[in-house]
């Protein structure tokens, strides 16, 4: 397994945000975390970057452990989430010069080059930060996702400001990914024709707790409870969150 | 610590005081504007015969050993607000960039900014004021470094302050150095002050510096009593800020406050 989560429990105070979470993640897999907002999604994920403390429970990437070999697991992983932002007076390139440099790229124009290509930016590449929109601030996010060509990329809503023309080859770029570099991708998304297109297996939290994990046909059927031939992870949904099927 | 990871955060504070006019004021015109101000105050007293020269140069002096303090402590602070205010933190620690070496690459460019700041005060003492701290440099140094050890330490402890109660404690980036101003004595001796504050002032670092600066100008010499008292205390405020920022750090990730920061 590329990712083993334990019996990981957050709270803060009385309130327990993620309540005896366990999953796995094989290698090149692509996994969907969904969940209604306050479902613990984001607090998993900061967890397993290491920016929050687990109350309990051990995380595993890589075969290591994330208390004892932070660093080291963190070269070969990366994160982007569209509600975390770079510094705005900074252009794009300069932003991303600097995380090139941590990552100590060999050559990060090059890089940098090819990454903005990738996810149609460009032209940006010498604006500030602040004059960018937030589907273009998401798309620098992207780019400094894939930086390091990470093993395993943790992915926070990533299409969340994206119009559709633009979510749909931030997707493909996704996909290519996990095709040519086996790339690992942990992905979490309101966007549920998204996440049936995106993963093959789902994880569905709420109030902090694993209430389903399988196939978008097998939660379906799990969380409706009836036979279905298509998934319906919108009806799921509502019926989580509402407590009744649309 | 990896030296790669220090210099992209030295070259991220590079590129910010490039595109921030705010930082060129910070490096360059307060320490200028104190020393134009405080060189005419000179001037003014030397012309009335109210004063012998040596009081001159403690005066421009001690502006220009302050302003390095000040800036130093204060430029430490304002680097992490930089990152807070752009919501960067996430960004920067979810890679393998350590808390040492962002603190690292801060403090380089802290030092690089002072460079700055006691070049351009000096010069324009030189020039406007002939006021030439040059010759005063060699034995001025172990007292300047004994102040930039303080402001390390204070920066630190201001820092996690911040990282603890966000930016609602900012101020204290640009006050808190204030605070210590009449109990450092930086335009006159501690024996000016009265007892009870006298003991305050002992324990300060940046009075000791003061007190040592001044006995250089007088002729009297390095002292090297004053210097290693200041290198003390140092070490002692200095692993006290370590131990704060270390456990404020380890507590910001318990309560997950490293990612609301705002």
């Amino acid at each position: 397994m590329l990712v083993e989560v334990e019996n990981l429990t957050k709270t803060f105070g009385e309130f327990c945000a993620v309540d005896n979470v366990s999953f796995a993640i094989e290698p090149g897999e692509i996994i969907g975390m969904l969940g209604p907002n306050g479902a613990g999604k984001t607090t998993t994920i900061h967890m397993i970057l290491g920016l929050i403390t687990p109350t309990s429970g051990r995380i595993s990437i890589f075969g290591k452990s994330m208390a004892t070999h932070r660093g080291e697991i963190l070269e070969q992983m990366n994160f982007t989430s569209p509600y975390v932002a770079f510094p705005f007076r900074l252009t794009v390139l300069e932003n991303l010069m600097v995380f090139a440099r941590i990552y100590k790229l060999k050559k990060p124009r090059e890089r940098i080059d090819q990454l903005l290509e990738r996810f149609a930016i460009t032209r940006l590449r010498d604006k500030p930060i602040s004059s960018l929109s937030s589907g273009e601030n998401t798309r620098v996010g992207l780019c400094k996702a894939f930086m390091n060509d990470p093993r395993l990329l943790l992915l926070d809503e990533p299409t969340a400001y994206l119009d559709p023309e633009i979510a749909w080859q931030v997707k493909n770029a996704l996909l290519d990914a996990q095709r040519e570099k086996g790339t690992t991708i942990l992905y979490t998304s309101h966007n549920m024709d998204e996440v049936e297109r995106m993963c093959k297996r789902i994880i569905f939290l709420h109030h902090g707790k694993v209430i389903a994990a399988g196939s978008p046909i097998e939660i379906t059927q799990a969380i409706l409870e009836e036979e279905r031939e298509e998934p319906a992870l919108e009806e799921v949904f509502l019926r989580l969150v509402k407590g009744k099927a649309a | 610590m990896k030296l790669h990871r220090i210099n992209a955060v030295i070259v991220r504070h590079v590129y910010e005081a490039r595109r921030n006019f705010d930082r060129v004021i910070d490096t360059v015109w307060w320490p200028v504007l104190d020393i134009i101000m405080w060189g005419f105050f000179t001037v003014y007293l030397a012309h009335s015969n109210r004063l012998q020269p040596t009081v001159v140069s403690c005066l421009l002096g001690a502006v220009i050993l302050w302003g390095t303090f000040y800036s130093f402590q204060r430029d430490m602070a304002v680097a992490f607000i930089d990152d807070l205010w752009c919501r960067n933190l996430i960004n920067l620690f979810s890679t393998p960039l350590m808390m040492s070496e962002y603190m690292a690459g801060i403090i380089v460019v802290c030092i690089l900014k002072v460079m700055v700041g006691l070049i351009a005060a000096s010069a324009i003492g030189w020039a406007a004021y002939s006021f030439d701290i040059l010759p005063w440099l060699p034995k001025f140094i172990p007292y300047m470094a004994n102040l930039l050890f303080f402001a390390l330490a204070l920066g630190t402890a201001i820092t996690g302050l911040i990282f603890r109660y966000s930016t609602k404690v900012q101020a204290l980036a640009w006050s808190f150095a204030g605070l210590l101003m009449p109990v450092s004595c930086i335009f006159y001796p501690i024996s000016s002050l009265p007892k009870w504050l006298q003991a305050v002032a002992w324990m300060m670092p940046t009075a000791h510096s003061f007190e040592g600066m001044r006995q250089v100008l007088a002729g009297q010499g390095f002292s090297l009593t004053h210097f290693a008292w200041g290198a003390g205390l140092n070490v002692v405020y200095f692993a006290l800020a370590i131990v704060f920022f270390g456990w404020i750090f380890e507590k910001a990730r318990t309560r997950g406050l490293l990612v609301k920061q705002e």
